[in-house]
């Protein structure tokens, strides 16, 4: 894989907003934007030409280590395709060995496509070649055009792979660069005519590299790689190009470190249950603490796409105290990968996976306290009894204390309401008829919230059921609604 | 009617409907276990995978009663989502009706937003096989798009909404009134695919209340309803036209 706007894209990834913005290496320049181009600016000019030209251009310097920590972090997030991932000698480049992964993605093609959306979502633009060798593949990816010749950067079988070897310019390997003068001289133009010039000629001239790389390249000689090792812990940090003020707009620069993660999760077989998110903020006058971000996840889940959204969900809530310059993600609590058990007949409502995720997207933007369930204490007095706990803590239900014969209607007040009393009857919208009851719930002595109530079933003139209760204030009965029979 | 088109009729009799028949549809139904109810809706029960409208004149009329039977046969497999309702929901009356309290999820929500993203995401999700979402004011396009991802599901979806909304348009397949009436409630069926009603219907519900503790109170108590009317068409019947 061949990333051609690499120095540009480490400043100004895909995802930010347009703008003039040019790289500049040793006071020439290196890449730009699509922008700077039509503002005049062309790839060679010096600094003070950029400046004349189009004086609202940003002009960066390249920095190679960024570029180089872009460059891990996007083979990070290739980790998830094969584990099998190098860098190649020349910078700005990536070598996958897909052999053993092709039936698992679905073919070259759908493999091709997954791996230049995850590239698309990081902020970078990609060439993708494929080829019999690692070589041959980076040879092809290399090749300058637009999408269209996207097809023709992949083969399969050798031969054909020669063919268009062939037909590239040499200047491509980076091997034969010191020697190009003398070889336009000769009328060598591409790698077919300088695997015609004598062999023992050429090595003596250009050393044993150029060589070596054609040998490699046209599977003549055997390929040795150092595959990338993923750490042991996952901590990724990205600075912003900007400075961000919405929470939201967070979202894409994360986007990239949790692809990062995805990658690191796969390779290493982890499954992540909670992870934090650092939103690092602008240095004014007194340092701002990091905002964490906190994900917890009821079921361990390495899905780019169930990440994704439970941290939009997540961003959509929170104020930032003040404008994001660089985020921070870590992993903290991982455990080992399950994959999940198929059964051969798929039950009806999906699997308690499936179960786990709603919840999670549910707290996720609603918040821990509004996605309940039932955890019911053994009391007698309802207020007590009926509680209700966050959905995602509760793992497992203590059982409900046995009722007996008594009946409680579904919907219970928040708050009992006083009712008035009219002629010695308790009145809610009409004077309500008493038919079942009463029935004594007289507990609670051994703590503050001491009840003697009498529990009647009421019935209003529309006949709706209600249940209410008389107690004692003082000298005074007074009866108040507590529930709803629906 | 020619004779081509009768011969087409006896071949698809499923592909043709005719204004005075109730209609048929393709989604699993649920019995409602009110045999006069189930006679009342298109293929005899609750339908699964559409938008079920029940307009009701106050909550606590008996809807959860109605339900009962229904939400019964649901929770024995599957979780049961309450979104927004209008009071906190007792788990003593839940499981005194013999079902299991951990098949319930409550939601609560403060805005009518989050409200709806909510039950559209459990519709999308599909782990529940029953929603109650109690919601006031709800546009018509919400509406549909609710519709619309209950229809991609095999949930049983039912809406509770005030009585004052039956005025409103809605793309509901079949909507129900319900107001409160002695033992049970009367059912006004707003729309369903099927010939119009016009009287309403009359359920008892049996568990309304306890044996009465004091039957003389009861004297003047209003006596019950009469049986539920046949089905009549307004149409006259396709056989005379």
């Amino acid at each position: 894989m061949h990333l051609p706007l690499l120095p540009l894209e480490t400043f100004r990834p895909r995802w930010c907003e347009l703008g003039m913005h040019v790289v500049i290496e040793r006071e020439q320049v290196l890449a730009m934007t699509p922008q700077a181009d039509d503002g005049g600016v062309r790839i060679g000019m010096r600094r003070g030409g950029v400046s004349a030209i189009a004086p609202d251009a940003t002009m960066h310097d390249r920095d190679a280590v960024k570029e180089q920590a872009a460059l891990n972090g996007i083979a990070m997030s290739l980790l998830q395709y094969t584990p099998e991932v190098a860098l190649a000698e020349d910078n700005a480049n990536l070598l996958l060995d897909v052999t053993a992964s092709l039936r698992v993605f679905g073919g070259r093609l759908a493999l091709c496509r997954r791996v230049r959306t995850s590239v698309d979502a990081m902020g970078f633009t990609a060439q993708i070649g494929m080829a019999p060798t690692a070589q041959g593949a980076w040879l092809l990816a290399c090749r300058r055009g637009n999408r269209s010749l996207a097809r023709a950067r992949r083969v399969i079988r050798m031969d054909s792979l020669t063919r268009r070897l062939d037909a590239l310019p040499f200047t491509l390997l980076p091997a034969a660069g010191p020697y190009r003068d003398w070889l336009d001289g000769i009328g060598c133009r591409t790698l077919g005519d300088l695997r015609k010039l004598p062999r023992a000629g050429l090595q003596r001239r250009c050393g044993k590299d150029v060589l070596d790389a054609l040998d490699r390249a046209y599977g003549d000689a055997p390929e040795l790689f150092n595959w990338i090792e993923a750490p042991q812990t996952f901590s990724a940090k990205l600075e912003l190009p900007d400075r961000i003020e919405h929470a939201e707009a967070v979202l894409f620069a994360a986007r990239r470190l949790i692809l990062q993660m995805v990658g690191w999760l796969t390779v290493q077989q982890l499954a992540v249950s909670r992870m934090v998110l650092f939103l690092e903020h602008e240095r004014g006058r007194t340092a701002i603490e990091p905002t964490p971000v906190e994900i917890a996840l009821a079921e361990p889940a390495w899905h780019e796409a169930h990440l994704i959204r439970l941290l939009k969900e997540r961003l959509g809530r929170i104020e930032l105290s003040g404008p994001v310059i660089a985020i921070r993600l870590e992993a903290v609590d991982l455990s080992a990968m399950m994959p999940p058990t198929e059964s051969l007949f798929p039950e009806p409502g999906g699997t308690p996976a499936d179960y786990h995720r709603l919840l999670e997207l549910l707290t996720a933007r609603l918040g821990a306290d509004s996605v309940l369930a039932p955890a019911a204490e053994a009391d007698h007095r309802p207020e007590i009894s009926n509680q209700w706990r966050p959905a995602a803590s509760i793992e497992r239900f203590a059982p409900v204390m046995e009722m007996g014969p008594t009946r409680r209607p579904f919907w219970l007040l928040e708050k009992p309401l006083a009712l008035l009393v009219r002629e010695h009857r308790p009145f809610y919208g009409s004077p309500l008829q008493l038919i079942n009851g009463p029935e004594r719930i007289e507990c609670g002595w051994w703590d503050d919230a001491f009840t003697a109530r009498d529990y009647f079933i009421a019935q209003g003139n529309e006949s709706a059921c209600y249940w209410v209760y008389r107690q004692r204030v003082g000298d005074e009965i007074r009866w108040f609604l507590h529930g709803l029979f629906a | 009617m020619s004779a081509s088109a009768a011969t087409i009729v006896s071949e698809c009799p499923h592909a043709i409907w005719r204004a005075d028949q109730m209609g048929s549809c393709r989604n699993p139904v649920i019995s409602t276990s009110h045999p006069a109810l189930d006679r009342e809706l298109p293929n005899g029960g609750w339908p699964a995978s559409s938008l079920i409208e029940l307009l009701l004149q106050q909550p606590g009329i008996g809807e959860m009663r109605l339900l009962r039977p229904a939400l019964a046969t649901i929770a024995r497999q599957r979780r049961i989502a309450l979104v927004q309702p209008p009071h906190l929901p007792q788990i003593a009356a839940w499981s005194s009706w013999g079902l299991a309290p951990a098949h319930l999820l409550w939601i609560k929500t403060a805005r009518s937003a989050d409200a709806l993203w909510s039950a559209e995401q459990i519709l999308r999700n599909g782990s529940c096989g029953a929603l109650l979402f109690w919601q006031t004011h709800v546009r018509s396009e919400s509406l549909r798009r609710l519709h619309l991802a209950a229809q991609e599901s095999d949930i049983v979806f039912w809406m509770i909404r005030p009585l004052s909304s039956a005025q409103d348009s809605s793309p509901a397949p079949l909507r129900l009134a319900l107001r409160s009436a002695h033992a049970g409630v009367a059912i006004d069926i707003v729309k369903r695919r099927g010939p119009r009603r016009d009287d309403a219907l009359y359920l008892r519900l049996d568990d309304k209340a306890a044996a009465p503790f004091n039957t003389t109170s009861l004297n003047h108590a209003p006596v019950d309803r009469r049986a539920p009317a046949v089905t009549a068409s307004r149409n006259v019947p396709a056989a005379l036209v």
